[in-house]
């Protein structure tokens, strides 16, 4: 980890409440260029909330308001700076071109009304002042940076069109459309059966080292974490409970509830010596 | 990427073709479409081809149709040709159903998109205005409106988009609380895309098949009240129309029934047609029976 670089994006205290509850209390990290960091929590834990307070979404359409903190991001050009103070028309263009974020729900994400190539087209006209056919030119790279087979025929084609994995495909080539350097992903494989989690991870790790992007990715999922993590961020209850190397979390986890959020995946072998199907043990009797 | 071939430029679903073949499998909206192109026919070229003034008095009061001397759809209390009324008289009620239809759209979706999208104030605003117009009795508010200005065309058409709108001001808006918190608005915002942007190609489009249909059966509604209007003599009584000749001739139709029939048969058809129309439509914009 380079981590002797500034950081590109440094979440500092930042506090986040709906209301009377705090959803996010005075969560700081550190995400350097090439990193992936995993955000690790329970549902409820203000993990998701995090992301959308990073993009300046919580305060649109909900009752979330950010009440502390700063969240420093380093433009390309070397200035820093805090996004909370930024106006929403400065987010709008950082939204999609620096930061871009891709959803739980593929099945859900994509406008049902429009081709899937139109709306990555969409992205890119949005934030490079192409035109149609230049921008469609873009998506057709971007569809073959993430692998869908057919890229040109697949442009045409409508979300409903599509399986689950190759829908999270375009939302992954819609969120890097713009070259952006910070990408979020909130429980990218959540929605996804377990072969197709496969590929999209790996399809990830890989374009991480081609774009050399830094990633967040939200999830709940610990298996999810050993396999594309460099770095560890456990939430519980609002707050960061523990966070280090993925390594260090693995091996030497500091916190009763990391040991406890590890110990909650079912292990490959534990049922080694037993000839039938078991039922798992109930709370309390294992 | 010169020669290749691009996928639809279409901004809509309807994609062309496809729309329309989905259109054409619904028998009934073909109907409907025949309907209405054999109405417009009827409005634009009927004049040319049935060469007879309305206003003119061709025969000897109220005769039937297929008596001698008659014409084709018989005569008036005045002995006026009750078919060339027909024919010329569909042009001002299809102007004020289309002008009508017009505000009534404009308004409705503009205010529906707008409270359904922000909500908080805006919604509480914008729907207590809204149903200041929905309490107003409709045909009254029309009636005073047209008496207090002149019984013009332009009037009518105002007054009925008037007391049309708030239906489908209520529908664009439950769309919209429906749409708005998708996974694929949140995307939208994702990815930097303006309000403005979100309302109109993002979301809008996605509501637009029960607002096709709900406009559709809107330009039904004023057609009647148009009519409704002109029976009620507040029309304007030197433009022929449907609804003027049931008005004019509505003490007779017990001894003459022809001379309400016929035009309430024109503007049954019409609305009629409309309404087939916006079902078909219904099944064209929807991207998931396409392909089938």
């Amino acid at each position: 980890m380079a981590n002797s670089d500034p950081p590109l994006l440094s979440v500092r205290e930042l506090t986040v409440t709906f209301d009377a509850f705090t959803a996010v209390d005075r969560v700081s990290f550190d995400l350097h260029e090439g990193q992936t960091l995993a955000v690790v929590g329970e549902s409820g834990s203000g993990k998701s909330v995090t992301a959308l307070s990073i993009m300046r979404l919580v305060e649109l359409g909900t009752r979330g308001r950010i009440t502390g903190g700063e969240i420093l991001f380093r433009l390309p050009d070397g200035a820093v700076i805090d996004l909370i103070q930024q106006s929403e028309s400065v987010m709008r263009d950082m939204r999609g071109n620096n930061i871009s974020m891709i959803f739980q729900e593929p099945l859900t994400s994509l406008n049902p009304v429009y081709t899937v190539g139109n709306q990555v087209a969409e992205a890119v006209m949005l934030h490079q002042g192409l035109d149609r056919a230049e921008a469609m030119d873009r998506a057709l790279e971007v569809f073959e940076l993430v692998r869908i087979p057919e890229a040109r025929q697949r442009l045409g084609e409508y979300p409903h069109q599509l399986s689950g994995g190759m829908r999270q495909r375009v939302m992954i080539a819609m969120a890097l459309s713009c070259d952006p350097t910070v990408l979020i992903a909130d429980e990218p494989t959540t929605a996804l059966d377990v072969t197709i989690q496969a590929q999209i991870l790996g399809l990830m790790r890989e374009l991480q080292n081609e774009t050399n992007a830094a990633v967040i990715i939200i999830t709940h999922d610990m298996g999810v974490v050993a396999e594309v993590a460099d770095d560890v961020v456990v939430m519980n209850q609002s707050r960061v409970v523990e966070q280090g190397s993925v390594y260090d979390i693995f091996e030497r986890p500091a916190e009763p509830y990391t040991r406890a959020l590890l110990a909650s995946v079912p292990q490959l072998g534990s049922m080694a010596g037993r000839d039938e199907p078991a039922r798992f043990d109930l709370v309390g009797e294992a | 990427m010169t020669d290749v071939m691009m996928p639809d430029q279409q901004e809509l679903v309807p994609a062309g073709r496809d729309a329309w073949r989905m259109f054409l499998r619904n028998r009934a909206a073909v109907a409907g479409l025949i309907m209405f192109f054999g109405i417009l026919f009827m409005t634009f070229f009927g004049p040319m081809l049935y060469d007879e003034d309305p206003n003119d008095i061709v025969a000897r009061p109220f005769l039937e149709p297929g008596t001698e001397g008659a014409p084709a759809m018989g005569t008036d209390y005045l002995g006026r040709d009750v078919l060339a009324g027909v024919i010329n008289g569909g042009s001002t009620t299809l102007t004020v159903a289309a002008i009508a239809a017009v505000m009534i759209v404009a308004i409705g979706v503009t205010i529906g998109a707008l409270a359904g999208f922000y909500g908080g104030t805006v919604d509480t605003v914008l729907m207590r205005f809204t149903e200041f117009f929905q309490v107003l009795p409709a045909l009254l508010f029309a009636m005073v409106v047209v008496t207090l200005f002149e019984p013009s065309a332009r009037t009518i058409s105002i007054a009925i988009g008037l007391v049309l709108w708030p239906s489908l001001a209520r529908l664009t808006r439950a769309e919209f609380l429906r749409l708005r918190n998708l996974e694929f608005v949140k995307a939208a915002r994702a990815i930097g895309s303006t309000d403005l942007r979100i309302i109109s190609r993002v979301i809008f489009p996605n509501a637009l098949p029960p607002l096709i249909v709900s406009t559709t059966l809107v330009m039904g509604a004023a057609i009647l009240f148009e009519a409704g209007l002109a029976f009620l003599g507040l029309g304007d009584p030197n433009t022929l129309s449907w609804g003027l000749m049931i008005g004019l001739n509505r003490g007779n139709f017990l001894n003459a029934w022809w001379t309400v029939t016929f035009p309430g048969l024109a503007i049954f058809i019409t609305v009629l047609s409309f309404s087939l129309i916006g079902d078909g439509l219904q099944d064209a914009f929807n991207p998931k029976l396409r392909g089938r």
